[in-house]
């Protein structure tokens, strides 16, 4: 009973004008937004490793000079732009994509997009998880929030019941009927997904098992929106008052609960701005060791250290040159204060998303957007790992220029410089994302909240079922 | 048939209506939420242009007392890095604020306010137009948006005119007393039209009212700022008609009321989420950006080049830490030292300038081309007039980094004659140093270009509605109802 229920409701909608309409154009718009989703990627990443290129052979072709001229010159981390964001662009738009790696100082990730980009650009982009997350649902009630009422204004539902068909088949038939072309289009997007991913030359970054594990999450975005299609249907005495009662906890969850949660969250745990920020850094560098204030209180109280340590009296007399050990142990002192701060600000950032997974109690969409934006390496969580491992190149790139100054020359002398086959003995920058498995296993939160939103609307869906009145 | 019955009779159904009350108790709270919210990004912006200009001061005073001390004698030892008599370390020390104030009616659209900064110090060395320009915050937070007033407008205010309107001819139809009225000498068309113009005249009011009491709740002084939210009114009024009118057509062909809401909801969500998104994608394909990336690849190539020559001039160890200099007591010599400093900066300082002009031109053709794809959409039109009177658009943010970068020169050519006559810094001339105001003049206008849009794409709808009923015949409508 239940699957006749089911493809009799799958041939209603298959034949039905507006789904076929809306699904063609969702499709359209889809192929559309992963194509040049690709094209755009393959543009990033074709810049990035060449600009890449082009910074190791500036560093590689320095002249002699002293390594802490070098260090002071610098050298540029381009962040990669990951395969799946195909699907997803997450906060791509909203971040910086390159990092400026030079002595004295933790440099922010500049060149945002959206900062080169016109007010226009803020209405969103033609991306699929624009299309996925906001116009499938919509396509979902458009299609099915008539499924049950119209039965009841036709009078048919009487019929039905009279024939003994039970309200959980019914209930099971009709969501299946309604659920199965949507997840039909949407499969097809990513076939198409995956076919692309497997021409794309860097594929063997990409885990098939998670893009197999993205459209599990939306399947079950989508089965949370059709367990409340169904149960608006049911409620509702006409079609007419479904449709505006789904249409409202459609922008409500989708438009309105993003913004509203974004405004709380900083609200209640706000960052600080640029200017206390790295304020809060310069107070606590004055206090201590820095490169650039070699007669600081803290940089006599190191000399005094050394000095005992080697027992010496004068910084002529130590086998190494001071001034390059000060400036390494000044920098790695400042690293610290750095790490310190940016620590705080990654706290009030995990604050925030405690707060997004509480608010998502209240829309399906937060989870949903989360979780894939996380699988696609397009989340700020990606961003944060990109530029903490380009820190920790920094240090590494600091330590080998400043020791070489420490252990090749003598203290006071710096006409010293390094000879120009010692800039290649420093290994270029090499990013590597975090695996899957960790980043599954730190959205757990997320997973869980989508599973109860669509175990719990199934619940309701059903109950009402059992209560179905002609 | 006396119109004026007709409008009677209308606003009388319209009292009656229980859920157009709500709504439209709803759409107060919404507008006073979105106002209050609006102000708080703006109290946000203010803070750290208040205490930057607090710190601003209290160094002020400091450097005044520090530089009387040095003068009379009473302060010595002090490194050339740490003098406050050399001119450099003012220039360096006594950074101005140079801060973008938020215009008093900001609170009606964050805009780009949240991708920036609005303090910036530009000092004596250092590249203006390489400044910081970034904000700290949540990227998920400049991803989602704000519920400000001009999320509430673009996106809200459509869907309660569709709300108020969208069964007008079809509900007359359903309850058969379409066929009494049409069988009046009375044209469809003109009828609806009345109808239509009492809806309208009855959210306007709503709205305008919603409006006011939102912004006077959050603070907004309405005399003060009257030209500004006149200004917003309009617009508003011009884009509430063109939905009135889209609302107008579809009603004029004849279809049920569930036609109807599926049919407009489906404009609502082509018109104002995906033709935007649609425009933005193509406008970012068919004229990307200029890329940074590839930019600061030739401005490290110029900037290594040019590091090469300024060695020449002076030794880059100095130039990287001008603090190990040899401590001199002499004030002559080390003026020499610092003349060199400052001309070998100046070497790098102009190759990358002509990098940084060339991308900057660029730029400024990119984002002019799209800004013309505005026309495309009134919903796009509307968001930029928002933008505009709140003082958050992308030109207002390009003008604060032009302006900036001309302070910075501006800054530079307070101290470069002083430095290259070898003058020490006197404690008066503290008062007297350049100081950036923002003027809000240099942005260019773009309102009367949005605002005649928006009454062109008002009138076609109205015109296309009526054009398209001459060829559905009254008789047709009678027959179908």
């Amino acid at each position: 009973m239940l699957f006749k229920i089911a493809f009799k409701e799958m041939k209603e909608v298959l034949r039905e004008g507006r789904f076929r309409i809306l699904s063609l154009l969702c499709l359209l718009l889809l192929v559309v937004a992963v194509f040049s989703a690709k094209k755009y990627y393959e543009y990033v990443n074709a810049q990035h490793r060449s600009a890449a290129e082009k910074e190791r052979m500036n560093w590689l072709y320095q002249d002699a000079k002293n390594p802490h001229s070098a260090a002071h010159y610098g050298t540029y981390a381009f962040k990669p732009k990951q395969p799946l964001s195909l699907l997803d662009q997450g906060v791509d738009k909203y971040t910086g994509v390159s990092i400026y790696l030079a002595a004295h100082a933790r440099n922010e990730a500049e060149y945002m997009a959206a900062q080169d980009q016109t007010a226009l650009s803020r209405f969103g982009d033609l991306t699929a998880d624009f299309i996925l997350l906001f116009l499938i649902p919509l396509l979902i009630i458009l299609t099915g929030f008539n499924i049950i009422s119209r039965e009841k204004e036709l009078g048919t539902l009487r019929l039905l019941q009279s024939m003994g068909v039970s309200p959980v088949a019914l209930a099971w038939g009709k969501w299946l009927g309604l659920f199965i072309p949507v997840a039909g289009v949407v499969i097809l997007v990513f076939i198409i997904v995956y076919f692309l991913l497997v021409n794309i030359p860097d594929f063997g970054q990409v885990s098939f098992s998670a893009v197999t594990l993205l459209l599990g999450v939306y399947l079950i975005y989508y089965g949370v929106f059709a367990n409340l299609t169904l149960l608006f249907s049911a409620w509702a005495k006409r079609s007419a008052l479904a449709f505006v009662l789904l249409l409202t906890t459609w922008m409500v969850m989708c438009l309105a609960m993003p913004r509203l949660t974004t405004t709380l969250a900083d609200k209640l745990y706000p960052y600080p701005s640029q200017q206390e920020f790295y304020d809060a850094i310069n107070q606590d560098k004055k206090k201590g060791l820095s490169g650039h204030e070699p007669w600081s209180e803290a940089a006599k109280k190191l000399e005094q250290q050394v000095l005992a340590e080697y027992g010496v009296d004068s910084l002529h007399k130590l086998p190494f040159n001071f001034d390059g050990y000060l400036m390494q142990k000044g920098e790695e002192h400042e690293a610290e204060i750095y790490f310190a701060h940016y620590q705080k600000l990654k706290e009030t950032y995990e604050k925030q998303s405690r707060f997004y997974r509480q608010a998502a109690l209240l829309s399906p969409y937060l989870p949903a957007r989360f979780l894939s934006m996380a699988l696609s390496r397009t989340d700020y969580y990606h961003h944060w790992h990109f530029c903490d491992e380009a820190e920790k190149y920094r240090l590494y790139m600091m330590n080998e220029l400043n020791m070489n100054l420490a252990e090749n020359s003598k203290f006071g002398d710096w006409g010293y410089k390094a000879d120009p086959s010692f800039w290649a003995t420093i290994k270029p920058f090499e990013y590597e994302a975090p695996s899957y498995a960790s980043i599954i296993s730190m959205n757990t939160g997320n997973f869980a909240v989508l599973l109860v939103w669509f175990a719990a609307s199934m619940a309701v869906m059903l109950v009402r079922f059992k209560n179905l009145k002609p | 048939m006396s119109y004026r019955y007709q409008y009677k009779y209308e606003w009388l159904v319209l009292l009656r209506e229980r859920w157009i009350i709500i709504l439209s108790v709803i759409t107060l709270f919404l507008f006073i939420y979105a106002a209050f919210s609006g102000r708080e990004r703006v109290e946000e912006r203010k803070r750290p242009i208040a205490v930057a200009r607090e710190e601003m001061k209290a160094n002020d005073e400091r450097l005044k007392l520090l530089i009387d001390s040095v003068e009379r004698g009473l302060k010595s030892g002090l490194s050339p890095w740490q003098n406050p008599q050399r001119l450099n370390v003012v220039g360096q020390q006594a950074a101005r604020v140079a801060a973008f104030d938020p215009q008093p009616l900001a609170l009606i659209a964050t805009g780009q306010s949240d991708l920036f900064t609005h303090v910036v110090k530009p000092r004596l060395y250092g590249e203006a137009q390489t400044l910081g320009f970034s904000e700290l915050s949540n990227p998920v937070q400049l991803l989602f948006g704000n519920f400000d007033l001009a999320f509430t407008i673009i996106y809200l205010l459509p869907l309660l005119v569709l709300a108020f309107s969208y069964n007008l001819l079809s509900a007359e139809k359903e309850s058969g007393s379409l066929r009494l009225t049409l069988a009046q000498p009375v044209g469809v068309t003109r009828w609806l039209f009345n109808k239509i113009s009492v809806r309208f005249l009855v959210l306007s009011v709503l709205v305008i009212i919603s409006l006011l009491v939102a912004l006077i709740l959050a603070g907004v002084s309405v005399s003060e700022q009257g030209s500004g939210i006149l200004r917003m009114l309009i617009a508003i009024l011009l884009y509430m008609i063109f939905w009135f009118g889209l609302s107008f057509l579809i009603n004029l062909r004849g279809y049920s009321s569930g036609q109807n809401a599926v049919i407009l909801v489906s404009a609502w969500v082509l018109l104002v989420l995906l033709v935007p998104a649609t425009i933005s994608h193509l406008a970012n394909h068919l004229y990307p950006v200029p890329s940074r990336v590839v930019m600061l690849t030739e401005l490290r190539y110029a900037e290594a080049e040019a590091q090469k020559k300024a060695d020449s001039i002076l030794e880059s160890y100095y130039r990287d830490h001008p603090e190990l200099m040899p401590a001199q007591s002499s004030g002559q010599h080390l003026y020499i030292f610092w003349i060199k400093y400052f001309a070998a900066q100046e070497e790098i300082r102009k190759a990358m300038q002509t990098v940084l002009n060339a991308y900057e031109d660029k730029l400024q053709a990119q984002q002019r081309t799209v800004d013309r794809l505005r026309f495309l959409s009134p919903a796009i039109l509307i968001q930029n007039v928002l933008n505009e009177i709140a003082g958050t658009s992308t030109r207002h943010y390009n003008s604060y980094r032009a302006q900036v970068v001309a302070f910075a020169e501006t800054w530079r050519q307070f101290f470069v004659p002083k430095i290259f006559r070898n003058e020490l810094m006197k404690k008066e001339w503290i008062d007297e140093l350049p100081s950036f105001t923002w003027d809000e003049k240099l942005v260019e206008k773009q309102y009367l270009a949005d605002t005649l849009a928006l009454i062109a794409y008002a009138v076609i709808t109205f015109g296309v509605a009526i054009w398209l009923q001459r060829s559905l015949l009254k008789r047709e409508l009678i027959i179908s109802a």
